[in-house]
């Protein structure tokens, strides 16, 4: 009967968030959001590319001077460039509008700037002087080489590949970091998106008054245990949402949004480091969750319920502001600290993992850890929904609640006004 | 008489240094309709919630179908609680499927039993509406019949007509006979008194945490007093061993019997003592006179103010 109640609590909180017109706009916000984002990336990347291959290509009059000797008659022809007397002269020449542009190539543009002077036609127009000065550049030195395979490797176009072994055994690198952080940014979506929902899922019934029908029809702990993986349901449907742009954007349209700038290693998938993080993100959520769930089995209304969920936020951010220690060094006291005190521990050691500093020895204390504590405040979410959803308009007295010694709640306050 | 479907004995509820509830023993018998009585703060709700595993009671059994009840034994309990609601966001049908869902009902069941109530108490359109789009009576209906799904075999009402409008509350009185009719067994924590008298076989009385009647109503009645003379008159009423004056006014008097004595013996004193006697009935001892009678002397007057001076 509990197992069967368990998946109508399961199948109730889960439906009833996921059919609300209101859930669907808040969480369609996001990706439609990035979307727009995206959309505007590649708007503007396809302007800029059209802009910088319009300005390299742009046809205006020049003049220049050039100490290095790398600029030759027949280069300046193809740009339309024709030699200044001297620098002075060039920029007179701009300056009286006799041309739109003087270029100055120093002897070593290797190490010195080239100078550019133009006519002002406006801040984006006026990026074209600098394109054509470095094409002409360019040109002048492909020249030189005369091998176009040379001029690629001269310019820096080189595709490296980087192999790294642990013992003999090859290692992911930057590739085995990223899947395992994945967990972090879920952890971190499902606690900031769903904090308010967690925290109010057992206010309901108080402020609703069903508490009494409830729990004659349902064990708290079924009810409390239902709600938590609702909500991790909830929260998962939310994560692929969000994360639907970003994934069709990075399969399908790679160039055009410019990610191939961020191109990213082959990822590599750790069965140990991905299974590690899946049970920190699990534990951390159950533990935040019965916190929350038991902070507002106490409070009489979301409104008061809601100074507290401050705290628990501040929480999760806490560890970032070590973050630089948490990478560089996972044995400092802090860190440790962050890594077992059980509301740090989430983040911190989902960073470590991520960053292959979390030994499995370690992570097998943190997930204890985690899961021992969300046990500890499931037991205490319930004692407190017990006790403090018939205390309809006041707060609970913990340490009564948690001196009541059996299932059942009793104990030294009047919890409502009793006939 | 039936086997005992509620069992209550040695029941003792404290409240930190407060004792609300004392020794308290009853049982509800199956198939009857009991009324538990007793004034604001007499320890009824405390009762009903540790019967129903909500309070730890400090001391005593408290059973249902004896055993301890828990929420796994609920599916045939009906519990209408005082303090009341239901999830306000949702749709009714979605609220009344899932109660029926937890008490034991097929989805579809449920669903098609909560259609044809709602159809039933003419709320039939309102089943895909939210809960709080509905009146106030509207949401009694839903509340009543979440109480009443998977034909339950025990149901406590705990101040059933409180906040009921009169429509709904005939419709409450009619789901409680109903029910009865069916075999339930009612409990029904209540002030109103009449409505005991009308519904219940049973019933006890409760004053500060401890059985003050316990019966059939004809013996609480007759605890009481039993017999009432009504009488219309002229002169004045004397004083007798055989009666109290419990009212008193112009050419109208209330008697309460007080022995075995025939109410003609006393008609006669009367005439004897020179009482003009327009008319002279005898009735029982109503509930509400009780109640009054009981728990009427726990009212303190209206304290003086502190700055008056007196």
């Amino acid at each position: 009967m509990a197992q069967r109640n368990l998946g109508t609590v399961i199948g109730f909180e889960f439906i009833r968030t996921v059919t609300k017109r209101r859930f669907w706009i808040g969480t369609l916000a996001v990706p439609v959001m990035i979307a727009i984002v995206f959309g505007l990336i590649f708007l503007s990347n396809s302007t800029t590319d059209t802009a910088a291959e319009a300005q390299k290509s742009a046809q205006f009059t020049i003049a220049y001077t050039d100490a290095s000797g790398l600029i030759t008659a027949e280069v300046a022809a193809v740009f339309g460039a024709r030699p200044a007397e001297s620098p002075a002269a060039g920029v007179r020449a701009v300056q009286s509008g006799t041309v739109v542009a003087y270029f100055d190539f120093p002897a070593t543009p290797e190490t010195t700037s080239v100078r550019v002077y133009g006519k002002d036609q406006g801040i984006f127009e006026n990026g074209k002087y600098a394109a054509v000065a470095q094409a002409m550049l360019s040109r002048a030195v492909e020249q030189k080489i005369s091998s176009p395979q040379l001029s690629t490797l001269a310019a820096g176009k080189v595709q490296v590949e980087t192999l790294t072994y642990e013992g003999s055994k090859e290692s992911g690198g930057l590739g085995s970091v990223i899947p395992p952080l994945f967990f972090l940014v879920i952890f971190y979506g499902l606690i900031v998106l769903l904090a308010g929902q967690m925290l109010n899922s057992t206010l309901e019934e108080k402020e609703n008054r069903v508490t009494e029908m409830i729990l004659t029809t349902l064990k708290p702990t079924t009810l409390i245990a239902g709600k938590v993986i609702a909500l991790f349901g909830i929260g998962l449907v939310q994560m692929v949402v969000f994360l639907s742009p970003v994934i069709i954007g990075r399969v399908f349209f790679p160039e055009q949004l410019s990610l191939s700038a961020l191109d990213l290693p082959p990822l590599a998938f750790d069965p140990v480091r991905m299974t590690v993080g899946f049970l920190i993100l699990a534990g951390g959520f159950a533990l935040f969750t019965t916190t929350l769930v038991a902070i507002g089995a106490v409070m009489p209304t979301a409104k008061e319920a809601g100074n507290f969920m401050g705290v628990m936020m501040a929480l999760i951010f806490v560890p970032f502001y070590a973050v630089a220690l948490v990478v560089s060094d996972p044995h400092a006291m802090i860190v440790q600290i962050f890594t077992y005190f059980p509301f740090s521990a989430p983040v911190t050691a989902l960073l470590r993992n991520g960053f292959g500093s979390l030994s499995l020895p370690e992570a097998g204390i943190v997930i204890v850890i985690l899961f021992a504590g969300a046990a500890v405040m499931l037991r205490l979410a319930v004692r407190l929904f017990q006790y403090g959803s018939i205390s309809y308009t006041s707060k609970v007295n913990i340490r009564t609640a948690l001196r009541s010694g059996s299932r059942r709640a009793a104990g030294d306050t009047t919890p409502t006004p009793v006939t | 008489m039936g086997e005992a479907r509620v069992h209550i004995s040695g029941f003792r509820m404290d409240f930190g240094d407060t004792t609300v509830i004392r020794d308290l023993s009853f049982d509800v018998h199956a198939g009857e309709t009991f009324g538990f009585l007793g004034s604001n703060g007499s320890g009824k709700t405390t009762t009903i919630r540790a019967l129903l595993g909500i309070y730890e009671p400090t001391a005593g059994i408290l059973h249902i179908n004896g055993r301890d009840f828990k929420p796994e034994h609920g599916d045939r309990l009906g519990y209408l609680p005082e303090e009341r609601g239901l999830y306000k966001k949702e749709k009714v049908i979605d609220i009344m499927t899932y109660f029926g869902r937890l008490k034991g009902m097929e989805r579809r069941a449920a669903r098609q039993w909560s259609l044809e109530y709602l159809d039933r108490v003419a709320l039939a359109d309102k089943a895909g509406s939210l809960l709080d789009k509905l009146s106030s009576g509207q949401q009694q209906k839903v509340q009543l019949g979440v109480t009443i799904m998977n034909n339950p075999e025990l149901l406590i009402l705990d101040e059933p007509t409180k906040g009921f409008d009169p429509v709904n509350r005939r419709l409450l009185m009619d789901i409680i006979a109903e029910q009865k009719r069916g075999g339930a067994t009612v409990v029904m924590v209540t002030h109103q008194m009449e409505e005991v008298e009308r519904l219940c076989d049973r019933v006890i009385l409760l004053k500060d945490g401890v059985s003050e009647a316990y019966g059939t109503i004809d013996a609480v009645q007759n605890k009481y007093g039993g017999r009432i003379i009504r009488i219309k008159h002229g002169g004045s009423i004397p004083r007798s061993p055989h009666y109290e004056v419990m009212l008193q006014e112009t050419n109208y008097a209330e008697l309460s019997i007080t022995d075995t004595t025939d109410e003609a013996d006393i008609l006669k004193d009367l005439v004897d003592a020179g009482v003009t006697v327009r008319s002279f009935t005898t009735t029982k001892v109503s509930l509400e006179d009780i109640f009054i009678r009981v728990y009427g002397a726990q009212n303190n007057p209206v304290p003086a103010f502190a700055g008056d001076g007196t």
